[in-house]
């Protein structure tokens, strides 16, 4: 399908890696399978192709980030090449986190117009003027600063504010720019070490 | 596995477990490094406190707090990488956006549902329906005393609150979400069902009239203490913090394979509570989590209380459950 293919670049790691001339599809295949022989992961080898599927894997996996894939060698006019094609929930679901975290501050504004509690009221009406707040004899003759009495209370800055959902959808925008390149790379490095290994 | 005896209770029959600080190893390394990870949590408490004492009001504000909390965390994360506890838990990509996912909702959603239904609205409910006044008395002491008593009592709700969610099955369903992580890293203490993360942040501070700089200076001795339950480093934490507060040693013991071990360590902050009443084990674990160790996905974390629970009323009201064949 030309329009999904489009898109699933967000949550498929594809890539290909040539595997010397002297090694068969078999010996390749062999040489990457301690990399589904772990918890949770099943896999299936028939002629030039290796499906594998993950389920709740290790958080030390080394292919933790992907849920399944497919692993293929192609005979080219150089070599083999190992030609593969990875999709993975965790990339997709940070790609679209920020649009959560976007929708959490927004309904942050939306309860914040209908908040009738009485902290939101007191907020919106000039803070009174606190009369003099006791200081103990210890913290004067320890040097600490007099208690605010400007009616500025330090708790009023707990009051929900979208600005940490505006934040977090910056932070997993920039996770996920940063995940789809370096588990891209990884698990380049990863076929590589295990297929070039003497 | 034969388990240590530690009281009337056998330790670590189920999965591996060390028990006793003699048997804990220490920090590997040239005399920089032994010295940097034997001071950092001390000297970190106590230049976090002397600074939230004496800093001019201007600045003394929930939102310092907060950079000052992002701050640390980072720091943290940077010394994860630097001397880690276990490679085995080592931070990964996925394990870092996972953790952070959990950050946010602290952050965003809980924090909301905490403006409208949290202990603070409840306690202010409470005192205008009684006519209780606020505790003033409270107000008048050292500000390091309130700082502590706040802090405290927080702690010693938390510690029940969460030996109750280990002992009374309709609190352990959200709490058991929180003992599927299989590693311990600076922001795994966000990692849980949300309906737990809202119970375990309920206290009673809302009754009592302090300082605002004494919610800040408690607030510190949460993250400069508390913090370290979930941290993959290693420090050689001096005799006195170790009895006194919660380390990554008490945690990992509380969060390992070994059901026994789990039933131990459950102050936040100050392991003399659980010293108090008998729950506290001095010892470690690398092997972590429920079921053997396996990983359970956000979307099952998000879920598995209410399924859990459905399955368990339905095996109550004697209807079977479908179970695959062999």
């Amino acid at each position: 399908m030309i329009g999904r293919r489009a898109i699933d670049w967000i949550w498929h790691v594809r890539g290909s890696l040539d595997i010397g001339p002297t090694q068969s599809a078999e010996d390749a295949f062999n040489r990457l399978s301690p990399l589904f022989r772990q918890a949770g992961t099943s896999h299936e080898c028939s002629n030039n192709t290796l499906i594998f599927r993950k389920k709740n894997q290790a958080a030390q996996d080394r292919m933790a980030v992907f849920d399944g894939g497919i692993l293929q060698i192609d005979t080219s006019m150089s070599g083999p090449v190992l030609h593969y094609d990875l999709n993975s929930r965790a990339l997709l679901f940070c790609f679209l986190a920020p649009l959560l975290f976007l929708a959490i501050a927004q309904l942050t504004i939306l309860t914040g117009k209908f908040d009738t509690t009485p902290a939101a009221q007191a907020i919106k009406q000039p803070a009174p003027k606190k009369p003099g707040i006791p200081m103990n004899a210890i913290d004067k003759a320890l040097g600490a600063p007099a208690p605010d009495t400007s009616g500025k209370d330090a708790a009023q800055d707990k009051k929900p504010s979208p600005t940490p959902g505006y934040v977090f959808a910056g932070i997993f925008a920039a996770l996920y720019v940063i995940g789809r390149w370096l588990e891209a790379r990884l698990v380049r490095a990863l076929f590589r070490a295990h297929l070039l290994v003497s | 596995m034969d388990g240590i005896r530690v009281g009337n209770r056998l330790i670590g029959t189920q999965a591996p477990v060390t028990v006793g600080w003699e048997n804990i190893p220490r920090v590997e390394g040239g005399p920089f490094k032994q010295f940097v990870f034997t001071w950092f949590q001390p000297v970190a408490l106590f230049a976090l406190l002397a600074f939230w004492y004496y800093a001019p009001n201007s600045i003394a504000k929930a939102s310092t707090a907060i950079g000052i909390g992002i701050g640390f965390k980072v720091l943290l994360l940077g010394l994860e990488w630097v001397n880690p506890r276990h490679e085995s838990w080592r931070l990964t990509w996925k394990e870092l956006a996972t953790d952070l996912f959990y950050v946010g909702l602290t952050y965003t959603l809980i924090r909301l549902a905490e403006n409208y239904i949290g202990s603070g609205v409840m306690a202010k409910a409470l005192q205008h329906h009684f006519h209780w006044e606020k505790l003033a008395w409270f107000i008048g002491l050292p500000i390091l005393v309130q700082a502590f008593l706040i802090s405290f009592i927080f702690d010693f709700g938390q510690y029940w609150m969460h030996r109750g969610m280990h002992n009374w099955y309709p609190l352990w369903l959200p709490h058991s979400v929180h003992h599927y992580i299989t590693q311990l890293n600076v922001n795994k203490g966000a990692v849980g069902n949300p309906v737990e993360l809202f119970l375990i942040g309920l206290g009673i501070g809302g009754f009592f009239d302090f300082i605002p700089r004494a919610a800040l200076i408690a607030g510190t001795f949460g993250l400069a203490i508390g913090t370290y339950q979930h941290i993959n480093v290693r420090f050689n934490s001096p005799r006195w913090w170790r009895f006194l507060f919660n380390t990554t040693e008490h945690h990992s013991l509380h969060h390992s394979q070994d059901y026994e071990a789990t039933r131990s360590n459950y102050a936040g902050s100050y392991i003399f509570i659980d010293r108090m009443f008998g729950t506290c084990i001095d010892g470690e674990a690398e092997l972590l989590g429920m079921e053997g160790g396996r990983r359970m996905s956000i979307r099952e974390q998000m879920t598995y209380p209410f399924t859990e629970g459905w399955k368990t009323i339905r095996q109550r009201m004697g209807r079977p459950i479908a179970v695959p064949a062999e």
